[in-house]
């Protein structure tokens, strides 16, 4: 089976989104693809207080069942937890295999696939995920009800998550490799007034250490180099992002990081193939900046399929 | 759910996993986690294709908190394997849970 769009968005966090009601509004047949449910990183974001439109706090997972809603009132297409089993970006009719069985052409793409936790590559980190080390606090808080845990960061994800976490552990001690926190000052504000949270600043993990579960986690003070191992009973790592270019090899160059160069109209150096959100290379990675993103790429995708079509 | 998932509880676990014959495979999940919610389409559509040759259990982790601690499952969701009654495999957890790679594993253990 082959089925035609004018406009395939692959990701569907708020720059893919943000494309789909766009090019959804326009009438374009538009298709969203995604490996998991809608939303990105916001759909486990705990809450969300800085989007415009939105005066109380609104959670992750509302705010991105709202994009995904809006874009399907405009006629796109979501089809989620679907794997890309092959593609084809270079041509001009580009071409994605979906779960080796369905096959979707179209003139435009926009790569909208955003970025993944970055890992600490620690040893004992990739044997102990799952058991003991997370990357997401709203999907695993609760298993860690009246423990004592650690979180590993200093960015605003690091100090948001660990203030939620406070609702399940009893204590949640952040190690940071700076002496100061990067986050706002509001949140670094209310986590250090927080009695829960205690902090080891100048400090980086060096090792994860248990038997069937993660017990230890061994740290290094950097100022003295001295090594400490600290009970623990979990372990949350935030510390940025990694871009999810794997669709992206060998068509475009990579920044970098791995991020990816645009023109200012989401443009890459592959015609028809536009690039929005996280995945940019730029120096701001916010909802509203991906969901500029995602407008942007679907304005010049819609100029694009029109010229292509003549 | 499926027809080809079952959802079992703790106290299951004895006669449904340990005691059981051939592949098993046991889905830890929570609810307020979109991970679990992205894996459960996948989970049954290979529950399915494998139906006859593997059993596909879940549970849910806030009501088996006990089951959960003793196999030092701390992440949803997560994958756990089983041959005979003996875990095999590496477990699969988080949201980066592949449809191919679950497949290969499940094929891989079935036999």
């Amino acid at each position: 089976m082959k089925t035609s769009y004018d406009v395939i968005v692959i990701g569907a966090g708020p720059a893919g989104l943000a494309a789909a009601i766009y090019a959804a509004r326009a009438r374009l047949r538009t298709l969203v693809v995604d490996e998991s449910v809608p939303g990105g990183q916001v759909k486990t974001t705990h809450k969300v207080s800085n989007y415009p439109g939105f005066p109380e706090d609104v959670s992750g997972k509302d705010l991105a069942g709202a994009f995904a809603a809006q874009a399907q009132r405009f006629g796109a297409r979501l089809a989620k937890a679907v794997e890309i089993t092959s593609h084809d970006l270079a041509g001009p009719e580009k071409r994605l295999v979906l779960d080796e069985e369905e096959e979707v052409v179209a003139p435009a793409v926009v790569v909208a696939t955003g970025a993944k936790p970055r890992e600490l590559g620690v040893p004992g980190e990739s044997r102990f995920r799952g058991r003991g080390i997370s990357y997401c606090a709203t999907c695993d808080g609760a298993y860690f009800d009246g423990k004592d845990i650690h979180v590993v960061g200093g960015g605003n994800s690091a100090v948001e998550e660990t203030l939620f976490l406070t609702q399940f552990a009893r204590t949640v001690t952040v190690v940071h490799q700076f002496d100061e926190f990067q986050a706002e000052p509001a949140s670094v504000q209310e986590a250090l007034a927080n009695p829960k949270i205690r902090t080891l600043l100048s400090h980086e993990p060096r090792a994860f250490q248990g038997e069937l579960a993660l017990e230890r986690l061994e740290v290094e003070d950097l100022k003295t180099k001295e090594r400490k191992v600290l009970p623990t009973d979990g372990v949350f790592v935030f510390v940025g992002m990694k871009p999810r270019t794997e669709l992206l090899e060998g068509l475009v160059p990579l920044a970098p990081g791995g991020y990816v160069e645009t023109s200012d109209a989401m443009e890459t150096r592959v015609p028809g193939l536009f690039v929005a959100g996280d995945i940019r290379v730029k120096r701001f990675r916010q909802i509203t900046t991906a969901v500029a993103d995602g407008t942007i790429a679907a304005l010049a995708a819609q100029r694009y399929v029109k010229e292509h079509r003549r | 759910m499926s027809d080809h998932v079952q959802e079992i509880g703790q106290q299951d676990y004895e006669r449904e996993v340990l005691a059981a014959k051939g592949a098993v495979i046991l889905d830890f999940y929570s609810t307020e986690c979109p991970p679990c919610e992205a894996l459960a389409p996948k989970y049954d559509a290979v529950a399915e294709a494998f139906a006859g040759r593997a059993r596909f259990l879940k549970i849910f982790r806030q009501g088996n908190r006990e089951l959960a601690t003793r196999l030092g499952v701390t992440g949803s969701p997560t994958l756990v394997f089983y041959r005979n009654g003996e875990e095999v495999g590496e477990r699969m957890t988080g949201e980066e849970i592949k449809k191919s790679a679950l497949k290969a594993q499940v094929e891989a253990i079935a036999g």
